[in-house]
């Protein structure tokens, strides 16, 4: 009996080899060279371009991971309302929009002649029966679509009106310019999103279509959609592949552009050397904090944080750890390459006997802590710990993957944590419940928030903004610690047209993979 | 007697499958963690608690330990493997999408080194003490004494940065996958020879070592005398009395290490981003994707226990004194 | 004559691996004299190799060549004290199993589900819930070492018990704590020492391995977290670096690597006829 069974799962194992290598999901893949030409002259191979990836599910709004990569390949498929630039929102979908006095009813004007890519049209239903579906079935990175919106509307085949509940100043930014917008005709059958992975699950309006995905190789290999309503891209293949690294991928032509952030600048200044590559830096919207277990004593009290924020010599940090490959930052946790970092921010100096003189005066001596981080940012801790221990404090470093670190900050079981957060181009992702600069409670500052969320005005929401980082600089929720620099480094040949776009994609992604960049502008 | 030997061996899998249920679920953290949480991620993924419990209710996650512990061994009885909360697919086709790689590199590594592990033993041992001996002792030894992940950095330096000879890593290029038949085995030939012979120089000490003595054993027997006495030609006496019965303690251990090729391959597979489930268990483990991880230790149980009886079977077939017997 | 010369220089294989022991413990026993420097100090990042700094300074500055000889301590210690562990809890545990057979059921259960604790849950538990150190280190490879050497001495006495030197012994009237431990113990220290050096060489291995992945102890400067911060660096693969960062914890961890299995090789002779692998 048992040699039977072991002779079955023998043969299994063996027969799925034979089966073939064919990856897991695939759509049916059309040939990519054109038909051979009846007269022999100069063939033009497919323009393609690889670049470096992973996995990040099927590209399909329901069973993409949901980080910003997922989103990013989700985006190449799949349009929404509005979109961005260098210079800030663009019409997309919708060529044009209207926002009433009170700010909680939009208005968009679809554009004429969008189609999907099974061919069918596009139409206001599509967009209504997006929000409505995306809303009931809790898609990854919308689930707070519900709180939000209260109804949708098609007033004709391409006028969409949205009804909220209160304006949201983020709005165009953060709903119009990243929800995608999913063809009815496929969805309204779909019970389970989260397991449709056929063909159809990523027929979208976007300016690629899907040709091969494969989990286990981290590929992805999109063609060029030739009906794509803003034109056909330049690139009419587009690959992304798992490397092992970056800067190795880059150097040997693996890939032909590489992205690099914070610490990684030395290979930045490394591949820069090389003559047939080219850099560009951008902003980024991340900031690397020092969390305080806030309602834990000592750090109940807001002396304390100050005295820490003295203690701790951030330029140093920056200096030996990320070799100036990030900036300082200062205390407002937005960073300077968004809009609404308020530069008037009293500065925290590096001085470790004013944070000794503040313990004192607070009589707070001889403390003993333990400091969680991920593995990633080990150097940083060490270099914290030894700037505490000037002033008295001993700090015991405890690393730790990301799962457990984020299971112990939920439970409040920790003195002090290292860890970062991305993507607040918009002051409006400040409010998530998983930042504690955003738990901690503060009449003022909670009021403040909920005002500029609503405030349409840009100056005036600037000014709200402003005045929130005070408050935050003076209470000391978290200790900012620096925003990391961002770069492309790419092969000019391959395409150069890089950017990095305002604000960041959808709700703030700073990535440099914005789907215009391949098309002719 | 028998039933006494497949009870211990049902407990033993009982208790197997029980700790893989519960050791995972032990960790802090839960598989939404890394899905929603993960500050490294550019775009700040937040969800409301209320969303949460949703999920969680979605995957499963809120119910009782004991009713989730009951489901997952309903399921496998049933061979269901359950779906994978991170990759968003089913268990068994994350596994065999994988499998099939790592099966492809352990292959091609085993033949490899067992090969030549069989051949420089046979050698070593027909010269003990020689400096063909020593040497070979040390070089092998020394090759297999490096960390495998090292040697595997070192390969790629020196193969694909220094000399440009060998692709980076992957299992084959990214464009390359409209190719078919006898361009795609080449193109999946020259992926796989690094990470290969990564695998190769590494556990080559194992085989040459036992092969050696397992052959100074067998050249001391009688029988080995007896036919030197008769007068056999040296090539005669390695080839068709010494060799074939100091391969027997090789099949073990050759055994030993694909049952555990789930894992063992997993440095190389790395450093070279070969898609194999030698990543697997780390990735479910930092992600805690129980389902994947269950899926996982299940696998390597199947792997472990099916070669440990091809092993028995092989051992049985042929050493004929056992046969006789 | 020949045959002389070839058994001495095998023997000889074992005491140059014994030198070269002798000689990390040495450097790991002086590396504070010896360190030009604290490991801890932090100079300019990514100097290459001059006078005060031989070997350059790493990503934060530090000297690499102090860090490489204080890493001698870290890697040597937790090599040595969990292989000296697990084989002497296998010493004990294998003698009493294999010679009482009751017990020896019980205890084998539990090597059972001992082997089949997976490594990486359990790594992550130990760091999430005990203190960051070398004991934690220590007490999970132990964890995961006993049990080997539990079984490898358990089937040994199981041989060794029917022999008939044990029956005479018996006979004449001898109780079974002078049975164990003047007759069934000698006769399975050699096979405890090979499992040793084994043990020894696979915890060496395993903790750079770890490190490599990053779920070692950044906090124990093993040669294993030097190669760790080096393999992160982002111009590994594409500039000389390596040379001076990465090959020197790698090189030392593969010649005490390689040194045991020398030293091992008198052992494994010895205890050969015995050994089943």
């Amino acid at each position: 009996m048992r040699k039977t069974v072991s002779v079955l799962i023998l043969a299994l194992v063996l027969a799925n080899l034979l089966v073939g290598c064919k990856p897991a999901l695939t759509p049916t893949a059309t040939p990519v060279s054109a038909a051979p030409m009846l007269i022999p002259g100069p063939t033009s191979a497919p323009r393609t371009l690889t670049l470096p990836g992973d996995d990040w599910g099927y590209p399909s709004p329901f069973t993409r991971y949901p980080r910003g990569p997922g989103y990013i390949q989700m985006s190449f498929l799949f349009d929404t309302l509005a979109w961005k630039d260098e210079r800030g929102m663009i019409p997309w979908l919708a060529d044009s929009w209207e926002v009433s006095e009170d700010g909680t009813r939009w208005t968009f004007y679809l554009q004429e002649g969008v189609r999907w890519h099974d061919g069918e049209p596009l139409t206001a239903e599509d967009v209504t029966f997006t929000f409505g579906y995306l809303k009931e079935h809790l898609a990854p990175g919308f689930e707070a679509l519900s709180e939000q919106i209260e109804r949708v509307e098609a007033q004709d085949e391409h006028t969409i009106v949205l009804y909220l509940k209160e304006p949201i100043a983020g709005f165009l930014s953060d709903v119009a310019g990243s929800v995608p917008i999913i063809p009815r005709h496929i969805w309204e059958g779909v019970e389970d999103p989260k397991r449709f992975t056929g063909k159809e699950a990523v027929i979208g309006t976007g300016p690629f279509k899907l040709v091969e995905y494969s989990k286990e190789e981290c590929r992805y290999i999109y063609e060029a959609n030739g009906e794509f309503f803003k034109g056909k891209p330049v690139i009419d293949r587009l690959v992304f592949t798992k490397v092992q690294d970056e800067a190795l991928a880059l150097k040997t032509r693996t890939v032909d552009a590489a992205f690099f952030w914070g610490k990684e600048i030395e290979a930045v200044r490394e591949l820069e050397a090389e003559p047939n590559l080219e850099v560009i830096e951008g902003p980024s919207f991340w900031v690397l904090q020092l969390i305080f277990n806030y309602e834990r004593p000592p750090f109940d009290k807001v002396e304390v944080r100050r005295a820490i924020a003295h203690a701790v010599d951030r330029s140093r940090i920056v200096e030996q750890v990320t070799h100036d490959g990030a900036i300082v930052a200062n205390l407002g946790i937005i960073s300077p390459g968004t809009d609404w970092y308020n530069p008037q921010l009293s500065p925290c100096d590096y001085d470790p006997s004013g944070a000794e003189e503040i313990l004192d005066e607070v009589g707070v001596r001889g403390l003993s802590l333990t400091l969680l981080t991920t593995g990633e940012f080990v150097r940083e801790a060490e270099l914290i710990k030894a700037d505490l221990g000037q002033v008295g404090i001993e700090v015991e470093v405890k690393s730790a993957d990301w799962g457990t670190i984020d299971g112990l900050l939920r439970e409040g079981d920790f003195d002090l944590a290292i860890s970062g957060h991305g993507g607040i181009a918009d002051p409006g992702m400040l409010d998530t419940p998983t930042w504690p600069a955003m738990v901690y409670e503060d009449e003022e500052l909670d009021r403040l928030f909920e005002e500029q969320g609503k405030t349409l005005d840009e100056e005036r929401r600037r000014a709200l903004v402003w005045r929130l980082q005070e408050i935050i600089a003076e209470k000391l929720p978290v200790l900012t610690l620096y925003h990391p620099k961002i770069w492309c480094v790419y092969d000019p040949a391959k395409l150069d047209t890089w950017f990095y776009t305002k604000g960041g994609i959808a709700t703030g992604i700073p990535t440099e993979q914005n789907k215009l960049v391949f098309l002719k502008r | 007697m028998i039933d006494m030997r497949v009870a211990q061996y049902l407990l033993t899998m009982f208790i197997v499958l029980s700790l893989n249920f519960f050791l995972p679920r032990m960790m802090p953290g839960d598989p939404l963690s890394y899905l929603t949480g993960d500050p490294t991620a550019d775009m700040p993924v937040a969800i409301s608690e209320e969303v949460r419990e949703k999920l969680l209710a979605y995957y499963g996650l809120d119910e009782p330990l004991a009713r989730q512990y009951t489901d997952y061994l309903i399921n496998l009885a049933h061979g269901n493997l359950g779906w994978s909360i991170y990759y968003k697919a089913p268990v068994s086709s994350v596994l065999l999408g994988r499998l099939r790689w790592t099966l492809l590199l352990m292959g091609t590594a085993t033949l490899g080194y067992v090969a030549l592990g069989i051949l420089l033993g046979a050698l070593s041992a027909w010269r003990r003490g020689t400096r063909t001996d020593i040497g070979l002792l040390v070089s092998v030894f020394s090759l297999g004494s490096w960390p495998p992940f090292f040697l595997a950095m070192l390969l790629i330096i020196l193969f694909s940065v220094k000399l440009g000879a060998f692709p980076i890593g992957g299992a084959k290029s990214p464009t390359g996958s409209n190719a078919a038949g006898l361009k795609l085995a080449a193109e999946v030939a020259y992926h796989l020879f690094l990470p290969s012979l990564a695998l190769v120089l590494t556990h080559l000490s194992g085989v040459y070592f036992l092969m050696r003595n397992s052959m100074l054993g067998v050249l001391g027997e009688d029988y080995i005398r007896t036919a030197r006495a008769k007068g056999l030609r040296k090539r005669d006496i390695l080839l068709r009395h010494a060799l074939p019965n100091a391969l027997l303690p090789i099949v073990t251990m050759i055994a030993m290490h694909l049952g555990f090729l789930i894992m063992g391959t997993m440095f190389v597979e790395v450093v070279f981003a070969y898609p194999g489930t030698g990543t697997l268990i780390y990735q479910a483990c930092t992600t805690r994707d129980y389902p994947l991880l269950q899926g996982t230790f299940l696998l390597i149980m199947a792997f472990v226990m099916m070669f440990n009886l091809a092993a028995d079977l092989l051992y049985s077939r042929l050493d004929p004194r056992v046969r006789r017997a | 004559m020949r045959r002389l010369l070839d058994a001495m220089r095998e023997q000889r294989l074992a005491l140059v691996g014994l030198a070269m022991l002798a000689l990390f413990g040495l450097l790991a026993a002086f590396a504070p004299s010896l360190s030009p420097h604290d490991p801890a100090e932090m100079d300019t990042p990514m100097l290459p190799p001059n006078r005060p700094h031989p070997l350059g300074t790493n990503d934060i500055g530090q000297d690499i060549l102090s860090e490489l000889l204080y890493g001698a301590r870290f890697s040597l210690f937790i090599g040595f004290l969990s292989a000296m562990a697990s084989t002497a809890i296998g010493l004990c545990l294998g003698l009493i199993s294999g010679y009482y057979d009751r017990v020896g059921f019980a205890v084998m259960r539990v090597v059972d589900v001992f082997l089949a604790i997976p490594r990486f849950p359990l790594i992550i538990l130990m760091a999430a819930f005990l203190k960051p150190g070398l004991r934690t280190l220590v007490l999970f490879f132990v964890l995961l070492g006993w049990p080997r050497a539990t079984r490898l001495v358990r089937s040994q006495i199981l041989t060794e018990r029917n022999r008939e030197y044990v029956d005479a012994v018996r006979l004449v009237g001898a109780s079974d704590l002078r049975i164990l431990s003047r007759h069934l113990l000698p006769s399975s220290i050699s096979i405890a020492l090979v499992r040793f050096i084994m043990e020894f060489q696979h915890v060496i291995l395993a903790e750079s391995g770890l490190s490599f992945l990053g779920l070692g102890d950044p906090t124990v400067k093993s040669w294993g977290a030097i190669l760790h911060y080096a393999f992160e660096y982002p111009t590994i693969f594409i500039s000389d670096v390596w040379v001076r960062w990465a090959m020197p914890p790698g090189i030392c961890i593969t010649l005490v690597v390689l040194a045991l299995t020398f030293t091992g090789f008198s052992l494994e002779e010895w205890a050969e006829p015995r050994l089943r692998h």
